[in-house]
């Protein structure tokens, strides 16, 4: 299905342009606008109704945007219908063919592209080696585990050399072992495809664990769009703080500190973190960050512990400090635990934290935030 | 939930309810096989002479005949009219949609009587000279029902996903009609034909307002009853209801293994596809 006739070199192989979609009254995308280049592994990740299924759809050809344009390889393919576009999916449920085995599921699209017998045979097997279901062949859907059928799935897209791979939740109909595994199999078949790879998921683990980018969705719209890293430790808004990893989320207010950092009162204690915000701000801390210690150091940040739990590679607590709202949540490696009622101070490396910009009309009432 | 216990009243109904549906079936059938001409007991012996003797008519040979090639006619422009309909209707997201289906449906509740009066009426009405072919035809508003009822219950029960997943791998709409709905549907389309034929072929009350010249197997049974009472009677029945029976049966057969592999297309829970 390689349709390469038009294509515009250097371009980006999928690019959407202020991409709108309206189901009657209701606004699942707004105006997203998204580049990805050849051979890049971006998920689209946000809760459920967020827009990024419509997005992967309108990618697929599967639904039309009512506004904005989409391109493939710098060739608009708003209109092209989804028989003929250069990419394949899979789906969030494998939806084999019930009625082929295993080999014909996989040949479907190699088929109906006019593909020779023999070569057919060879792009089978090297389909279904790929994703390691050789000696699969015969077989039957309903013979086949949920992990298994994915990896049919997988292979009857990848069979067709598709420029995109999109992925559509592929994993979470799965037990985390498999899904574990599985995320490994995506990892190993994008470096060996070379494909680009556009991949939907609610899971921000799964998203961080895989992607090159991560566009983070809400309500029909693109809150971020970053690496990994960017993504988990330089949030641009709240709602990324916290759909990406566990985060405390303060409401504060900033004062000009030396240079390029910033004065907050947390309680009655002033804190010097980095970053230029004047105003009404959000602090964000991860809870590995949060460091705990014994309680003495002077113009220290002091509070109670008022939970524990163990972690496997440590213990997460909640610290009571007062004059704020919530509990801090912090995540401690190694042991012993410290006990409920102990007192400890609480600290963190200015690096460790973010601080930004609070508009209270747009975000509180919007996302809710409140410290969980 | 309320226990029920077992009343010997109701098994008396039951067992009454059985007697009354059956024994008439089970004397017709019995006295066809009689070896003399009695049409009452006490039984004297099998013999198949009354089925030799109807064989030697011409006029039930034709009247088989002409009943075979009307059904087959209904079963066939049934299968293809009724599976294209039903592919519409399961498919579209019409405002039509329940109006149309509501159409189509509809003459499942009229009175044979009153659909075969008024397609004779308009058959008188648009020039058209009774035969076979208008046998035929009002056949098909009859079983047209019954086969959509059959066929949209099992399209709308595939997995859009499919559909979605064959577009996806580069099939037009008419391959994916082809090569994923149909492979997955026609056991039971095939059975709700068998239905459609069966239908046609005891069909009585609307073949006698609109047939022609021609007689058809029930039609033929009806006339000779008339004219005189002989065991021969008996075998014709018995051949329909045999005739209609092994149809039923095969419909039934095709229509619930094809529910059942329809069972293990979709492996995996889940509904209809997520629309954000």
């Amino acid at each position: 299905m390689n349709n390469n006739d038009d294509a515009v070199p250097g371009s980006p192989r999928v690019e959407a342009i202020a991409v709108q979609r309206r189901f009657g009254d209701v606004t699942a995308l707004s105006e997203v606008s998204l580049t990805v280049a050849p051979g890049e592994f971006v998920t689209l990740l946000g809760p459920s109704g967020c827009g990024k299924t419509t997005l992967l759809r309108i990618i697929a050809g599967f639904d039309q945007p009512t506004a904005g344009s989409l391109r493939l390889n710098g060739r608009d393919v708003t209109k092209v219908p989804a028989h003929r576009r250069p990419v394949n999916m899979v789906f969030q449920r494998p939806a084999l063919f019930p009625h082929l085995d295993v080999a014909s599921n996989v040949a479907f699209g190699p088929r109906i592209a006019g593909i020779g017998k023999a070569e057919l045979r060879t792009r089978v097997d090297d389909a279904l080696a790929m994703v390691r279901l050789d000696g699969f062949q015969r077989r039957r859907a309903h013979e086949l585990s949920g992990g298994q059928m994915q990896r049919v799935a997988l292979a009857r897209a990848i069979v067709n050399r598709p420029e995109v791979l999109l992925l559509d939740e592929p994993l979470s109909a799965l037990d985390l072992r498999i899904r574990l595994e599985m995320e490994e199999e995506l990892r190993r078949l994008h470096r060996e495809l070379g494909a680009t790879f556009v991949y939907v998921t609610h899971d921000q683990r799964e998203a961080l664990a895989l992607s090159d980018r991560i566009a983070v969705f809400s309500g029909g719209r693109i809150e971020q769009i970053g690496t990994p890293d960017e993504v988990y430790n330089r949030p641009a808004t709240p709602f990324v703080a916290r759909l990406v990893g566990d985060a405390n989320v303060i409401a504060v207010d900033a004062a000009p500190g030396e240079s390029n950092s910033s004065v907050i009162r947390l309680g009655d204690v002033s804190v010097l973190v980095n970053g230029k915000v004047r105003g009404p701000a959000w602090l964000v801390v991860r809870p590995e960050n949060v460091q705990l210690g014994l309680p003495g150091v002077a113009e220290a940040l002091i509070g109670t512990i008022v939970d524990v739990s163990f972690r496997g590679t440590g213990f997460a607590y909640r610290v009571d400090i007062a004059g704020l709202p919530h509990p801090l949540k912090s995540e401690v490696p190694g042991g012993p635990p410290l006990a409920v009622g102990e007192r400890v101070s609480v600290a963190w490396l200015p690096s460790a934290v973010c601080l930004l910009e609070r508009d209270d009309q747009h975000h509180a009432g919007k996302i809710g935030l409140n410290q969980q | 939930m309320v226990s029920r216990q077992r009343s010997p009243f109701a098994t008396a109904v039951v067992i009454a309810s059985l007697l009354f549906l059956f024994v008439p079936l089970l004397v017709v059938v019995l006295f066809s096989f009689h070896s003399v001409g009695a049409l009452t007991l006490p039984f004297r012996g099998f013999s198949l002479r009354w089925y030799r003797e109807i064989w030697k008519s011409d006029e039930f040979r034709t009247s088989l005949v002409n009943s075979a090639v009307v059904a087959a006619a209904t079963g066939a422009v049934t299968m293809v009219l009724g599976t294209l309909a039903a592919y519409a209707l399961s498919a579209t997201r019409s405002r039509l949609r329940a109006p149309l289906a509501l159409l189509l449906f509809l003459p499942l509740t009229l009175p044979g009587l009153f659909v075969g009066l008024s397609l004779l009426v308009m058959f008188g009405r648009a020039g058209v000279s009774l035969s076979l072919w208008t046998v035929a035809g009002a056949h098909l508003v009859y079983v047209m029902p019954y086969y959509l009822l059959i066929a949209v219950a099992t399209l709308q029960r595939l997995d859009v996903a499919l559909e979605e997943a064959a577009a996806d791998l580069g099939a037009t709409r008419w391959v994916v009609f082809t090569k994923v709905t149909l492979p997955q549907v026609w056991p039971v389309l095939m059975g709700a034909t068998f239905l459609a034929f069966a239908l046609s072929f005891d069909e009585f009350v609307i073949t006698f307002f609109v047939i022609g010249p021609e007689s058809t197997l029930p039609l033929y049974i009806f006339s000779s009853l008339r004219r005189t009472v002989d065991p021969s009677i008996n075998a014709i029945s018995t051949l329909l209801l045999a005739i209609t029976l092994a149809l039923f049966a095969l419909s039934f057969a095709l229509t619930t293994r094809g529910g059942r592999d329809q069972a293990l297309a979709v492996p995996v829970e889940g509904g209809r596809r997520e629309q954000q």
